[in-house]
């Protein structure tokens, strides 16, 4: 009897004990990204890895456009049931924040963070001093161009300042040959601003500064003017501009098929320029953005993505993606003392944030001139502004900037709209 | 006083009865009627209730704050949120009147076709028509925003071919909507053909063959009786037409963004991109109210349109 007593106590405290311990540890842990099959494979096989030390974590992914990213944050991010893990864009940060919708880094991770990022990067992922993700990848905007356009066009070497730039783009615009020379974006927030800003950076202006617009100065008064000069000359043609919800679209396919002559993109579609162009990638080559009047030296406009983790997700799963994510993003989970994070991210020629990553992946980095060429502008780049409403702010100057493409408002008209709607839009939402 | 006792026992068991009758019919009402309150009834009045509110939609209703009529004023101040939602409002109606407006008469017109029996292929004809609205609107996206690309899509090749020079089609502001509208009107015409064939069913042979010997000709014919006659079968059309039009969302999510300069940026996606996107969830519940009583007043019109044109024929 004694014997079946202890029997059934040792029994009971070893059902307790199983429980309790999958109570503690298991836990489902979704991953929201925008990123392709491809690339979300490469993120299945290292999530694959981690779980095979991490029995009880269960890691899924799940893909969705770029233009819906941000809506599937917002409706399945308040929930419990909402992703894990999401990859977020640094302007997206403030208003995620603000709404709780994302929780802060635990202490010991954000001081391993903080060691090992630089500084920049790491105030992009921070809101008050409280660190909200892990940075992942930097990218910045240089001048893009096909070399055998130059040389068919008789150009030499790449334009260095705006009247450099305004020669080329005419000497590259062949209307018969249905050919731009400057491509711009429309229909994409990002693909308008982005390119705008870089211009602006290098003549020496800037967006935001101390949470207020200055889209009035003479940096972006210039900047308009510019914007304005390519498309009444005929050297930029908005109807080959156009960007759908995975940040394709006609846009890309002029330029992959050799009808625009350069353009202002980030080094992130380096991957979308190989697939489209096959061996006629080599004939694209990578420049600083031409320096304005008013500029001093080349700049360009830089932003970072981090991962979250959601704050309405339990305890046990906020603490499994916690782990996940600071596995993934060391330096032990990829080859040759990079991150699996940056591993990831160099297929599809998006440049890792982690400094270690940058040591581990010096000689690929160097050795990928499209890349190197990004590289090099990175030191004088300037940080998009990172606001409250960043993102109704982004929207209202991209229909800004569009209707001055379609030629609905003159250069000076924009200006005076976009710096009116900003003030608008950001003293609303810093309320 | 037998008689009266009668009388009294015979009326109160008629009350039992209707008391029983009407407790069974609340009985078997109520799954449907709660139903209908829960996920009709309710998200409405808690919309209409929003918009009253400034709230954001990531936080729970208990931090609402009411701010009376504010947002619908600032739907339709003149700062950029109020230019966005005029403009979405206007696309919404420039849709709304493009796709019914050719939808409406096609269907009839291909209606007539699939009906007739002088020639052969009639059935065969209706289910190529019907198989268009059967198509996923992910795959109508991904094949016309290909079919538009202005360099290199298949309908500028065409075009070329007979000598009419490149059109802009999704790529610039004066077209890219109307480009929207030829979607919609591909994919739902063959609905509303159905419907008109439904319809064009219901008319006698022997009108037709009475008009025929008074000497009416076909024009005649149509005029004076396949469309007084098809009325109701119109009106029905015309309803589900606007309410489709006004509802459109997946192809602007899914291949213009509402752009290119907000062109094609129609309420319900810009009602998203506030609502969900910017988290403003009150001013998106005044857009949303607003399209609601836009809506309502487009379909009373169109019924008190239909009433008077009754009252005239009669």
């Amino acid at each position: 009897m004694q014997l079946f007593q202890a029997f059934t106590r040792s029994a009971g405290a070893v059902a307790v004990l199983l429980s309790s311990t999958a109570l503690v540890q298991a836990a489902d842990v979704s991953f929201l990204t925008h990123w392709a099959p491809d690339t979300v494979a490469k993120l299945e096989a290292a999530a694959a890895t981690y779980t095979q030390a991490h029995p009880d974590t269960k890691i899924t992914v799940r893909a969705v456009p770029f233009g819906d990213l941000l809506t599937t944050l917002r409706t399945s991010g308040g929930g419990a049931g909402g992703a894990t893990i999401a990859g977020i864009y640094d302007a997206w940060l403030p208003d995620l924040a603000k709404d709780q919708l994302v929780a802060a880094v635990p202490d010991a991770i954000a001081a391993d963070t903080k060691a090992n990022w630089p500084a920049g990067v790491i105030g992009a992922a921070s809101i008050g001093g409280t660190l909200y993700g892990i940075p992942n990848e930097i990218d910045v905007y240089a001048l893009n161009y096909n070399k055998k356009l130059f040389e068919a066009a008789g150009i030499t070497e790449a334009p260095k300042t705006w009247d450099e730039f305004l020669a080329a783009a005419e000497k590259l615009t062949d209307k018969s040959k249905g050919q731009q020379g400057f491509g711009l974006i429309n229909s994409w927030a990002a693909g308008v601003l982005h390119p705008f800003s870089s211009l602006l950076v290098s003549n020496g202006g800037d967006l935001v500064v101390d949470g207020k617009p200055v889209l009035d100065s003479e940096a972006a008064k210039q900047t308009f003017e510019l914007y304005e000069k390519l498309i009444k000359s005929g050297y930029s043609d908005p109807a080959m501009a156009t960007a759908d919800a995975n940040t394709t679209g006609p846009f890309l396919d002029s330029f992959v098929s050799g009808k625009t002559g350069m353009i202002i993109m980030a080094n992130w579609w380096e991957s979308a320029l190989k697939a489209g162009m096959g061996d006629n990638f080599a004939d694209i080559a990578t420049a600083p953005i031409p320096v304005g009047p008013s500029g001093d030296t080349a700049r360009s406009i830089s932003y970072s993505w981090m991962t979250v983790v959601n704050a309405k997700a339990s305890a046990e799963e906020q603490a499994a993606a916690w782990d996940f994510l600071n596995w993934l993003n060391g330096p032990d989970s990829g080859p040759t003392g990079a991150s699996a994070m940056g591993d990831i991210l160099m297929s599809m020629g998006i440049l890792p944030s982690r400094t270690s990553d940058g040591t581990a992946f010096a000689e690929r980095l160097s050795s990928d001139p499209f890349l190197a060429g990004y590289t090099g502008t990175l030191a004088n780049a300037k940080p998009f502004p990172v606001v409250l409403g960043g993102q109704e702010f982004s929207e209202s100057l991209q229909k800004t900037l569009e209707a001055m493409q379609f030629g609905q408002l003159s250069a000076a008209d924009a200006q005076a709209t976009a710096q009116a709607d900003a003030t608008e839009i950001l003293e609303r939402n810093a309320k | 006083m037998g008689a009266a006792t009668t009388t009294a026992t015979s009326s109160r068991t008629k009350n039992r009865m209707t008391n029983t009758q009407h407790r069974s019919a609340v009985f078997m009402l109520a799954p449907a009627t709660g139903l209908l309150a829960v996920f009709i009834i309710i998200p409405m009045l808690l919309t209409i209730w929003l918009s009253f509110q400034n709230w954001s939609t990531q936080t729970g209703f208990e931090t609402a704050t009411f701010v009376g009529v504010q947002n619908f004023i600032d739907i339709f101040a003149s700062n950029s949120v109020g230019r966005d939602f005029k403009a979405a409002l206007v696309n919404t109606a420039l849709y709304t009147v493009g796709s019914v407006a050719i939808i409406l008469p096609l269907s009839v017109l291909l209606g007539l076709l699939v009906h007739q029996k002088i020639a052969p292929g009639g059935v065969f004809l209706r289910t190529v028509l019907f198989s268009t609205y059967m198509v996923p609107m992910i795959a109508v996206a991904l094949v016309f925003s290909k079919l538009y690309s202005p360099t290199e899509g298949p309908l500028n090749q065409i075009l070329g071919w007979v000598g009419i020079p490149p059109q802009t089609w999704l790529s610039a502001p004066q077209t890219a909507l109307f480009a929207i509208v030829i979607l919609n009107v591909w994919q739902q015409v063959g609905y509303f053909t159905v419907l008109a064939v439904a319809g064009l069913t219901q008319i006698p042979d022997s009108l037709y063959e009475a008009a025929k010997i008074d000497g009416a000709n076909p024009i005649q014919r149509f005029f004076s009786i396949t469309l007084p006659l098809l009325g109701n079968t119109l009106l029905f059309s015309s309803v589900i037409a606007i309410i489709n039009a006004v509802q459109v969302f997946e192809p602007v999510a899914l291949i213009t963004q509402g752009g290119p300069v907000n062109a094609t940026n129609v309420l319900t996606y810009h009602i998203r991109r506030v609502g969900i996107e910017r988290a403003q969830g009150g001013l998106g519940s005044a857009m949303a109210v607003t399209l609601m009583l836009a809506l309502v007043v487009a379909i009373a019109l169109l019924f008190a349109f239909a009433r008077s044109r009754e009252t005239k024929s009669a």
